[in-house]
């Protein structure tokens, strides 16, 4: 009798503690969920032969931490918290157990280029998976849109272009690598590019992200068409954007999927308040 | 001859009839089930992942298994007494190590290929579903499989030499694990400090670290997984020493095992 009470006095105790305890595990800090993963030079010496099964253990801890921040956001008002460097370095550890794991170069191309501006580092990891992906046109050709559109270094961007123009004989790689010597077309360079990245990911919440940001891109190339039609019909710029609707050049205005408000610069470039990023980043 | 093929008969239908290891090889297909489930976690290569689960599935459960076998098979003979009672009969000590050591080594290599089929089928079935840049290359699977087999008959050899040093289980099975740790890091720690950061260390700790890596196995030298799951060109001569490697490594050990159950006291 005493044991049977003994029990269920236990039981009536885990039930009592279970939800409170997995609410506590679920608002851990960020840092706890994540984790830390030693360093690489480290681990390569603890895991034997595991080290491919490792370094896609750490890529999915990633990916999982990152699918939790854009699932708490679902109005896609991403925040990236500051641990995106501890998400960084993970990658980077991963890169050196399996400096071929493609999941790595992905990812770090879709989250810490557009949201955190790290286009400088996601570079050099790309640098190094170039060394090893010799067959692969995906790296030079992040490297080569990172450098032209992020950092505004055309010369470095034509020649990444040019090498995976040269690896996959993909004539579009061809034509950017030439323009990026020759012009700036940004935003429809951006629109290009966004459409490839979408098309070949199976990720959902990646899609959605790279969708977001093609959204925001076609809005501006079309506002500013818009303003140059309006530009050569007046013979000045709009004061409001408003007047390009008014005039019937556009029936509306599109919106900012990043929450901004579109406006004009002095130079009759089309701007967002949003600056295409949410949150703290802008 | 003849008691050296009885041993082994007797050898091999003990580990077919054991429950603990019918059970490892259930639990073992049971993790191929949920592999094609876990590579999609991959966002681009879904292939390459469902390759890397399938070879780390195999390398683990090849060493349960290799621990388990090298380890217990002549403990359990002591334990059980059956020891003196076969070696009271016309059957030479080494004889019976040898034969132990090569059911052992029938076993795994069976396990192995086993295992080697139906990572070959859940292999293909992931391809199939989706397809990746990297071509799927057979025969780097298969010399991925088969030196890990390979490797873990190494293992095996090193489990009966400490089998043939002590009557506990725990000790060659501890002391088995070490060795397999220490044999799998050696050749990262070795590159380590013939590096830069090896000039910071002492003339005296290098030389004790390369006098350790020259003498535990070097279980490195059988890993072929990364040009497996990416489809590398593999090298011949690395095939090669690879192979000469095991041939002369498991030798000088079970010759050392033989010596040594040769001269034990069995009470």
């Amino acid at each position: 009798m005493r044991y049977r009470l003994l029990f269920v006095l236990l039981i009536a105790s885990y039930v009592v503690c279970i939800v409170p305890f997995a609410s506590y595990m679920k608002r851990r800090p960020v840092a706890v969920k994540l984790g830390y993963v030693p360093s690489a030079e480290v681990l390569r010496i603890v895991v034997g032969d595991q080290k491919l099964l490792v370094a896609h253990a750490a890529i999915v801890k990633v990916l999982v931490y990152f699918g939790t921040l854009l699932d708490k956001h679902p109005d896609s008002k991403l925040v990236l918290p500051a641990e995106y460097l501890n998400m960084y370095k993970t990658l980077q550890t991963s890169v050196k157990l399996d400096p071929y794991n493609n999941d790595a170069y992905y990812f770090a191309q879709a989250a810490f280029t557009w949201e955190v501006g790290r286009a400088q580092e996601v570079n050099l990891m790309l640098d190094y998976g170039m060394k090893y992906r010799t067959w692969d046109y995906m790296l030079p050709f992040y490297a080569g849109f990172n450098a032209a559109y992020f950092l505004k270094l055309y010369e470095p961007a034509a020649s990444y272009m040019k090498k995976a123009a040269e690896i996959s004989g993909n004539p579009l790689l061809t034509n950017l690598a030439a323009r990026y010597f020759f012009e700036s077309d940004k935003s429809e360079l951006g629109i290009k590019f966004l459409e490839m990245m979408e098309k070949s990911t199976k990720d959902e919440q990646v899609r959605k992200l790279y969708h977001v940001r093609r959204t925001a891109l076609v809005a501006i190339s079309t506002i500013q068409g818009a303003v140059n039609r309006f530009k050569e019909q007046n013979g000045r710029l709009p004061e409001r954007l408003d007047e390009i609707v008014e005039q019937n050049i556009l029936k509306q205005l599109p919106v900012d999927p990043y929450g901004g408000r579109f406006y004009l610069d002095n130079s009759g470039s089309v701007k967002t308040t949003s600056k295409f990023a949410f949150g703290e980043h802008k | 001859m003849k008691n050296f093929r009885v041993i082994l008969q007797a050898t091999l239908k003990s580990f077919i009839r054991d429950r603990l290891l019918q059970l490892l090889l259930v639990c073992a297909l049971c993790i191929f089930l949920i592999v094609p489930a876990l590579s999609l976690f991959s966002m681009r290569q879904v292939q390459e992942l469902s390759v890397t689960l399938s070879l780390s599935a195999i390398s683990i459960i090849l060493l349960t298994l290799t621990v388990i076998l090298g380890s217990s098979s002549v403990w359990r003979d002591l334990d059980r007494r059956y020891l003196a009672s076969i070696l009271g009969l016309p059957v030479s000590r080494t004889s019976y190590i040898l034969g132990k050591f090569t059911g052992i080594v029938i076993f795994i290599l069976l396990g192995c290929l086993l295992l080697g089929l139906v990572a070959t089928a859940v292999i293909a079935l992931v391809s199939a579903q989706y397809p990746s840049d990297v071509p799927l290359s057979w025969p780097q699977i298969w010399i991925a499989i088969l030196s890990d087999g390979l490797k873990y008959v190494l293992v095996a050899a090193v489990a009966m030499l400490f089998s043939s040093l002590s009557t506990s289980f725990y000790f060659p099975f501890i002391a088995t694990l070490v060795i397999y740790f220490c044999g799998s890091a050696s050749q990262e720690v070795y590159e380590y400090i013939t590096s830069d950061y090896g000039k910071t260390l002492s003339a005296v700790t290098r030389s004790a670290i390369n006098s350790i890596y020259y003498c535990i196995p070097n279980f490195a030298a059988f890993d072929f997984k990364v040009h497996a799951v990416y489809a590398l060109t593999l090298q011949l001569p690395g095939l090669l020493f690879a192979g000469t490697y095991f041939i002369l490594y498991t030798s000088i050990i079970l010759m050392i095992a033989v010596w040594a159950f040769n001269r034990r006291e069995l009470a």
